[in-house]
């Protein structure tokens, strides 16, 4: 066993800024498992690899724009072209397997649209393995607008680290972490505030119900793919970013984690897909940090067993009165 | 109850992934038993020699070591390319899968090779384990396999693949040698960190010269990381302290490499960067200031230009050239086996422990002869000296300069 190093409060921070970064990108993703299973009681396995197509998305829209080196356009749209591509993309992607793969397999036994899930998935890996190949894609993000030194960013992107009593916070982090947020926060008012949003806690409460009060609850599922895969897009993006290369295998390790995220958040409630993404995340952070990287998914999915013994819901979830 | 049962259910789900993730960072699969050593029958039956025939090359295309197992067969498709257009009699590939680290598919696709009668001798597979595994059906066989990247020292070293293993690369023991003899006495470091990819390629690697190092005073801080399946290395990072002086990184996926080197400097790290022959990839991975060790390959060739502009796509995917230099060996042997209009499987085994390229033909730059018996570091099957490692420093402008 590795030993775990002496407890030091700047090993322990920067352990904090990158769980928290790598657990905002978990819980974009725990988030489109958590809304899909809490309206169709689905475990949409093909979500990481909505996930990976988001980042090929944002790939292709950056390498169109000239590339990271010397883009045609100043980095800051650049980047929000990205976002908005891969967001729209991800989310038409979802509400096409969701028509095609899912909607007619709703009434079917609670297997056959796992299955249908788990072949979405293999078809997604293997369709890009086959357009664009096996060899890994670099964002290169670390030299991002290096060509364009009077652009909104001045330098590469990497280059712009802020050393905070030792710790140090790139820019590219307080984007994704700030944008994950905003995302999150966005996607809260609109479940909350909005006439779809009631739809769709309606139509994750009872789905014959809604329907017979005039819910047309096809278009409510369509539109929770439609979101949960944007916000996938959007974390494959940010992943792009953040660790600048995207590859077909992308989504299986990603999907793993958001997926065990959602589960420790209480999958079928959004905070609870946050919470559990962030945990996820600063789980994993801690776990490699201080005792290394052959314990990391060891004390992760040890968490995910032991929320479940103690909370079966997960930590936010609630326990649905059962109709007898 | 059906919340319970959904709960169940997940909970099962994820204790599976959970030992699924595990199992596959930790997988050691046993070697299956090799055949007897009397001649099967496929092995001494005779394949007609038309005008067409037929190799095996066992790499893995896709999966997560998908872009090293495609410059591999693009390498060896190269020289079939190459060989069929000066050469009356076609060479054919059969090639297999072996998606690595699966060891499953490599020995689905061994003893796919094997049973096909057609196939006179295989180019592959990749991997150290892959090798492992697929001994027996290869054997079973009396297939001659020749791979262009499997370099654990005691697949040759321990005898039992004797007569059938070749390889066109050095071994590990010669590169650990190498690596750890250069940060010793060139860079004079005394605190190295060594982190293995948690593969057996890795592992072995890392093991030879973190051994080698400490037997030489050095302090060596040992780390793991699944390169396979992590994205983020900013915690692993973290863990190195600023006053260690080189990271030896034996790894196979120079983007994840390159990744962490990034991830290094930007947490104001200034440890030098040490990779190995996995990272011997200048399109991918080029740390300024970072050293790699390599194949020993003749990079000025006019193949490795004419394939840079041809199926290389302007780059030269180096990890993938010894099995440039495997079909070669291959296509001799086969040749010379079916210098009188038939071949069996036996009598190409013969004419590959039998190799004899010269350096002028050699895309390796040195001649191609193989030991026969066990000399240490050297195994039967492992390239006579000179070859070794050479080692190459990434300079500021991520070019890879050779050094002494």
């Amino acid at each position: 066993m590795d030993l775990p190093l002496v407890f030091d409060s700047q090993l322990a921070t920067q352990l904090f800024v990158n769980g928290l970064t790598l657990g905002s990108l978990y819980a974009l993703i725990a988030l489109g498992y958590s809304m899909v299973y809490g309206i169709l009681k689905l475990l949409n396995f093909a979500h990481g690899d909505v996930y990976m197509v988001g980042a090929f998305i944002g790939y292709a829209i950056l390498n169109g724009l000239g590339g990271p080196i010397s883009p045609t356009i100043a980095v800051a749209p650049l980047i929000v072209l990205m976002f908005l591509g891969a967001m729209l993309g991800s989310g038409a992607l979802g509400v096409v397997i969701e028509r095609f793969a899912y909607r007619p397999l709703r009434d079917a036994p609670r297997i056959a649209p796992l299955i249908s899930a788990l072949g979405v998935s293999f078809f997604l890996e293997n369709s890009v393995l086959l357009l664009l190949g096996a060899q890994f894609r670099t964002y290169n993000s670390f030299l991002l607008g290096s060509d364009h030194p009077k652009q909104f960013i001045p330098g590469p992107l990497s280059d712009a680290v802020f050393v905070v009593n030792g710790v140090n916070v790139q820019l590219v982090q307080i984007l994704v972490l700030a944008t994950a947020l905003g995302l999150m926060v966005a996607l809260t008012l609109l479940v909350a505030r909005t006439q779809i949003g009631k739809a769709m806690r309606a139509t994750a409460f009872d789905r014959e119900a809604a329907a017979m009060m005039g819910i047309d609850v096809d278009r409510v599922i369509a539109v929770t793919f439609f979101l949960g895969s944007l916000l996938a897009g959007a974390a494959g993006v940010m992943f792009g970013l953040l660790f600048s290369q995207v590859y077909h295998l992308m989504g299986f390790t990603a999907g793993l984690k958001g997926f065990t995220a959602a589960v420790v958040g209480g999958i079928g409630s959004i905070p609870g897909a946050m919470l559990g993404g962030v945990l996820v995340g600063l789980a994993e952070a801690y776990a490699t940090g201080y005792f290394g990287g052959r314990w990391s998914d060891l004390i992760v999915f040890g968490i995910l067993i032991f929320v479940l013994l103690v909370r079966p819901s997960g930590l936010l979830g609630t326990r649905a009165i059962q109709k007898v | 109850m059906r919340s319970r049962r959904a709960t169940a259910v997940a909970a099962l789900l994820a204790l599976g992934a959970a030992l699924a993730v595990v199992a596959a960072a930790y997988a050691t699969t046993p070697e299956r038993p090799a055949a007897p050593a009397a001649q099967s029958g496929s092995d001494a039956a005779l394949v007609k020699c038309g005008k067409n025939r037929t190799i095996g090359v066992a790499a893995p295309i896709t999966g997560p070591a998908g872009s090293l197992g495609q410059q591999q067969l693009t390498w060896a498709k190269y020289f079939v390319t190459r060989y069929n257009r000066s050469h009356k009699n076609k060479l054919q590939v059969v090639q297999g899968d072996t998606q690595l680290p699966d060891t499953a598919q490599a020995i689905q696709v061994a003893e796919r090779l094997a049973s096909n009668s057609s196939v006179l001798g295989v180019v592959g597979p990749a991997g150290s384990q892959e090798v492992q595994v697929s001994t027996g059906p290869f054997k079973a066989g009396g297939l001659a396999f020749i791979t262009g990247s499997a370099t654990r020292t005691t697949l040759t070293t321990d005898g039992t693949r004797k007569g059938y293993f070749y390889r066109t690369v050095p071994n590990d023991d010669q590169q650990g040698g190498r690596v750890a003899n250069y940060i010793r006495s060139k860079l004079n470091a005394s605190r190295v960190a060594v982190i293995d990819a948690q593969n057996s390629y890795s592992t072995g690697l890392s093991d030879t010269v973190e051994k080698l190092l400490k037997a030489a005073g050095v302090n060596v801080q040992r780390e793991s990381v699944n390169e396979a399946t992590v994205s983020d290395f900013s915690s692993l990072v973290a863990r190195i302290p600023a006053s260690t002086q080189v990271v030896y990184v034996p790894w196979q996926l120079a983007p994840k490499a390159q990744l962490f080197g990034q991830q290094l400097r930007a947490a104001g790290k200034t440890a030098t960067l040490f990779g190995s022959d996995g990272l011997n990839d200048p399109d991918n991975f080029k740390i300024p200031g970072s050293y790699v060790s390599a194949f020993p390959v003749n990079v000025s060739s006019p193949i490795v230009k004419a394939y840079r502009q041809g199926p290389g796509g302007g780059k030269n995917d180096l990890f993938g050239l010894p099995s440039y230099a495997a079909a070669d060996v291959l296509a001799r042997a086969v040749d010379k086996a079916c210098a009188n209009g038939s071949a069996s499987r036996a009598e190409v085994r013969k004419f590959v422990a039998q190799t004899n390229i010269p350096k002028s033909q050699s895309v390796l730059g040195f001649r191609i002869r193989y030991t026969q018996s066990v000399k240490l570091p050297l195994g039967p099957g492992d390239m006579q000296v000179p070859a070794n490692y050479i080692l190459y420093r990434i300079n500021n402008n991520g070019v890879y300069v050779r050094v002494p």
